[in-house]
C-alpha cells in the first residue's frame, strides 16, 4: 500500500485569489498563441506514402483489368467483416477474377489488414480519407468506385515493399 | 412628438440594443473559447464569422420541439419565460447615458429612471432562479432536478454577498437611485468607488458570477455530472430563451458593476459629455467586465458544491457584513 | 386608471391567495403565493412606496419562496396524500383546523384595521419630505419604532437559535439511540467484554 501525501498548500494557493490572477494571466496570454487550427476544405491534410487511407483495388497496366483473382484471403482477414467478394472464372490466363468485390466504407476500420493478407498485390490502402454521402447505400464501394490506375498507388505499394523488405531480412538471416 | 412615444421609441431602442449585445455575446463565448484553446473559432457564416448568431438563431427555430413524458407541460413551458423576463426587466433602470434630445423630447438615455434604481435591479434579477428552479422541476428528470436544487440554495446564498456589496456602496452614496450613484462618482479616474470600496467589488464581482450561473459556479449546469442540469430537457425555442436569459442576465450584472464601481456613463475627466461619448464610455466599461465573465469561464475549473457554499457563508458573507459595517462607521464619523 | 389597476391587483391576489389553499400539490401553493406576492407589490408600488414593492419582491419572491421551493423539492411532495403520514389529523379535520384558524386570524387583523387611527404617522413626517423618502423612512423605523422593530428582529433571532437548538438535539440524540440500542443487539458469542 502507497500512503500519497498531498502537497501542503502555502498560504498563496488556500487564499485562492493571487492562484486564479495567475490563471488568468496564463489564458490571457494564450489569446495571442498561434492558432493551431486547420482550416480543412482549403488547407487539407497532407497525406503521405504512410498514411494509411481507405483500402482500394489495384489496375493492371492495361488499365481495364483487376490484379485480384479473388481468393477471399482479404475477406477472411477483414475484422470488420467489411469485404464481400463474388469470384467468376475468366478467359484470361489467371482463370478466376472478381464479379462483385464490394467494401462497405462504413464497416471499414482502415486497418490494412487486407493489404497484408494479399497474395496478388492487389489492394493497397490509399491516401484518399474523404467519406461522406446522403444514404448508407452510396457508401457500399463497388469495383467501379474502388478501382485505381497503378500509377496512383504507387508510393504507397514501394513503401508497403520498403517495410516488408526489412521483415524479409532479418527473418532470413536468423 | 410626444413624451410617451419617445418612451416607447427607447424601449424598442434599448432592448433592440441588448438583444443585439447578448447575441453578440453567444459569439463572443465561441471566439474567446477557441482564443484561449488556440483555435481560430467560427469564421464561416459571415466576415469573421459575425453573422453565426443569425445561423444559431435559425437553427434553434427550426429544431424539434420536446416535452418529456410525464413533465409538468405548463410549468415545463413557463419555466424559460421565468427565466428571461426578470433578467429583462432589470435592464429597464440600467443608466446607459445621461441626458439626450430625442425629436425634441428632453430625457435620458434608460428606460425609467425610478428612485429605488439599485434594489430594483436586485430585486428583480433574483427572480431569475425560478425559471431554472421550475424548469429543473418540471422536467421530470432527475439531473434537472439535482440542477435546479443546486441553483436555488446557491443564488439564495450569494444574493446576500451582493445585496451587501451594495449596500455598502449605497451607503457611500447615500441613494439607492443608480443616477445619483452615478454622479457621486463624476469626475476622475481617482472618483471611482473602485478605489472606495475595493473589497466590495471583489464581492460583487464573485457574487455576480454566481448569479448568473457562470463557471465557475455554474451548478446548475454542471456538464460533467449532470448532463446538461436544469436544461437537459429542453430543446429549440425553450432552450435558446433560457441561453438569451443567461446572456441579458450577464449583460445586467456586468453594467450594474460598471455603475456601481466605475462610474457607470460619467466620462473621467470630462463632465456633461455628449451623450454618445457617455453610452460609449459606459459600453466600454460593461464590455471590460462581460468579457471576464468569457474570460473566467475558461480559465478556471468548477467548484465542488460544499466548497461553493463554504465560500459563500463563511467567506463572503462575514465579510461582506464587516465591509458594510466599517463602511458605516466611516460614514457616520468622518 | 390608477384605481381600475388597485382593484385588478386587489382581485389577483386574493385568488392567488385562494389558490394557495386550493393547490393540491405544494409546489404550485408555492407559485400561487408568488402570484399573490407580485400583485401585492404592484400594490404598493401604486400606493407610491416603491421601497417596500421591492423589498417585497427582494425578500418574499426573492429569497423566502426559494428556500420553500428547495424544501418541497427535497422532500418530493408531490401531492397532498403524500402528506398524511406526516400529519396526525385527517386531510378533511386538518382543512377544517387550518380553515378555523385562518378564518380567525384575518378577523383579528380586520378588527385591528378597523380600530386602528390610518393616519397615525402623517403627523411625524418631517414637514417637505414624503413618506416614501428613504432617509425619512429610516429615521422613523430607528426612532419612534426602534422598539417594535428591535422586538421583531429579536423574535427571528430567538426563532432562527430555536431552530439550530432542535436540529442540533436531534442529531445527538439520533447518535445517543443508536448506542443505546447496540446492546440491543444479540451479542457475539464469546464476547467477554472485548470491545467491538
Amino acid at each position: 500500500m502507497v500512503i500519497v501525501k498531498r502537497k501542503e498548500l502555502s498560504l498563496a494557493e488556500r487564499l485562492y485569489l493571487p492562484e486564479v490572477f495567475r490563471a488568468l494571466s496564463i489564458t490571457f496570454r494564450a489569446i495571442f498563441k498561434k492558432k493551431v487550427t486547420r482550416q480543412y476544405p482549403e488547407e487539407r491534410l497532407v497525406t503521405t506514402a504512410v498514411t494509411r487511407g481507405q483500402p482500394r483495388l489495384v489496375l493492371l497496366d492495361d488499365n481495364q483489368h483487376l490484379a485480384c483473382v479473388s481468393c477471399g484471403l482479404c475477406e477472411i482477414a477483414c475484422p470488420a467483416y467489411a469485404i464481400t467478394i463474388d469470384g467468376a472464372e475468366t478467359e484470361r490466363c489467371i482463370e478466376r477474377e472478381p464479379k462483385r468485390f464490394e467494401i462497405d466504407m462504413l464497416r471499414c476500420i482502415l486497418c490494412g489488414f487486407c493489404e497484408e493478407a494479399c497474395p496478388k498485390d492487389a489492394i493497397f490502402m490509399s491516401d484518399e480519407l474523404e467519406l461522406a454521402d446522403f444514404s448508407r447505400a452510396a457508401l457500399i464501394y463497388d469495383i467501379e468506385k474502388l478501382k485505381r490506375p497503378r500509377a496512383a498507388l504507387q508510393p504507397r505499394i514501394d513503401y508497403f515493399y520498403g517495410a516488408n523488405d526489412r521483415w524479409r531480412k532479418r527473418s532470413s538471416t536468423s | 412628438m410626444s413624451p410617451l412615444l419617445v418612451t416607447i421609441l427607447k424601449v424598442l431602442l434599448i432592448y433592440g440594443g441588448v438583444i443585439t449585445l447578448a447575441a453578440g455575446m453567444t459569439l463572443a463565448e465561441r471566439k474567446v473559447s477557441a482564443w484561449i484553446q488556440w483555435r481560430i473559432g467560427p469564421n464561416r457564416v459571415g466576415p469573421f464569422g459575425t453573422l453565426q448568431p443569425l445561423a444559431d438563431g435559425i437553427k434553434f427555430i427550426f429544431k424539434e420541439e420536446l416535452i418529456p413524458d410525464g413533465a409538468n407541460k405548463f410549468l415545463f413551458r413557463l419555466a424559460p419565460v421565468l427565466a428571461a423576463a426578470p433578467a429583462m426587466m432589470a435592464i429597464a433602470v440600467i443608466p446607459f447615458a445621461g441626458e439626450i434630445t430625442l425629436f425634441g423630447v428632453h430625457t435620458t438615455l434608460s428606460i425609467a429612471d425610478i428612485p429605488i434604481s439599485a434594489l430594483y435591479v436586485v430585486a428583480v434579477s433574483g427572480l431569475g432562479v425560478y425559471g431554472v428552479i421550475l424548469g429543473g422541476w418540471s422536467s421530470n428528470s432527475k439531473y434537472s432536478l439535482l440542477g435546479g436544487l443546486r441553483a436555488s440554495a446557491q443564488m439564495v446564498s450569494y444574493e446576500l454577498s451582493l445585496i451587501l456589496a451594495i449596500l455598502s456602496i449605497v451607503v457611500l452614496s447615500g441613494s439607492l437611485d443608480l443616477r445619483a450613484i452615478v454622479a457621486a462618482q463624476a469626475g476622475g479616474i481617482q472618483d471611482w468607488n473602485l478605489w472606495r470600496q475595493p473589497l466590495a467589488f471583489g464581492l460583487f464581482v464573485i457574487a455576480t458570477f454566481a448569479e448568473t450561473n457562470r463557471h465557475p459556479f455554474d451548478f446548475a449546469e454542471c456538464e460533467p455530472e449532470l448532463v446538461g442540469g436544469f436544461h437537459t430537457e429542453y430543446s429549440s425555442m425553450k432552450f435558446a430563451l433560457f441561453f438569451l436569459g443567461e446572456y441579458v442576465a450577464m449583460i445586467v450584472m456586468a453594467s450594474m458593476t460598471a455603475t456601481l464601481f466605475l462610474g457607470g456613463p460619467e466620462v473621467p475627466f470630462w463632465h456633461g459629455a455628449p451623450w454618445f461619448v457617455q453610452l460609449f464610455a459606459f459600453l466600454a466599461k460593461t464590455s471590460v467586465f462581460l468579457f471576464l465573465f468569457l474570460w473566467v469561464r475558461w480559465t478556471l475549473p468548477r467548484f465542488r458544491f460544499d466548497q461553493l457554499m463554504r465560500l459563500g457563508w463563511k467567506v463572503m458573507l462575514p465579510l461582506s457584513l464587516a465591509n458594510v459595517f466599517l463602511t458605516g462607521l466611516v460614514v457616520s464619523f468622518f | 386608471m390608477a384605481e381600475t389597476l388597485f382593484y385588478l391587483l386587489g382581485a389577483l391576489a386574493l385568488a392567488f391567495a385562494v389558490g394557495v389553499v386550493r393547490a393540491r400539490m405544494p409546489l404550485f401553493s408555492v407559485l400561487s403565493l408568488l402570484g399573490s406576492f407580485f400583485c401585492l407589490s404592484g400594490i404598493y408600488l401604486l400606493l407610491g412606496f416603491p421601497f417596500l414593492a421591492a423589498t417585497q419582491l427582494l425578500v418574499y419572491a426573492g429569497a423566502i419562496m426559494v428556500l420553500f421551493l428547495f424544501v418541497i423539492m427535497l422532500l418530493n411532495l408531490g401531492d397532498e396524500a403524500q402528506l398524511e403520514r406526516h400529519a396526525g389529523l385527517s386531510l378533511s379535520g386538518r382543512r377544517l383546523f387550518v380553515g378555523g384558524t385562518a378564518a380567525a386570524l384575518l378577523g383579528i387583523v380586520g378588527l385591528a384595521a378597523a380600530q386602528m387611527n390610518t393616519t397615525f404617522v402623517a403627523g411625524e413626517v418631517p414637514q417637505g419630505r414624503a413618506l416614501d423618502d428613504l432617509p425619512t423612512l429610516a429615521g422613523l423605523l430607528f426612532t419612534r419604532y426602534m422598539l417594535p422593530f428591535e422586538a421583531a428582529s429579536l423574535l427571528l433571532l430567538a426563532t432562527m437559535v430555536g431552530v439550530i437548538v432542535l436540529a442540533k438535539r436531534q442529531r445527538g440524540t439520533s447518535a445517543v439511540e443508536a448506542e443505546a440500542e447496540a446492546p440491543a443487539l444479540p451479542a457475539p458469542p464469546l464476547s467477554s467484554g472485548a470491545p467491538r
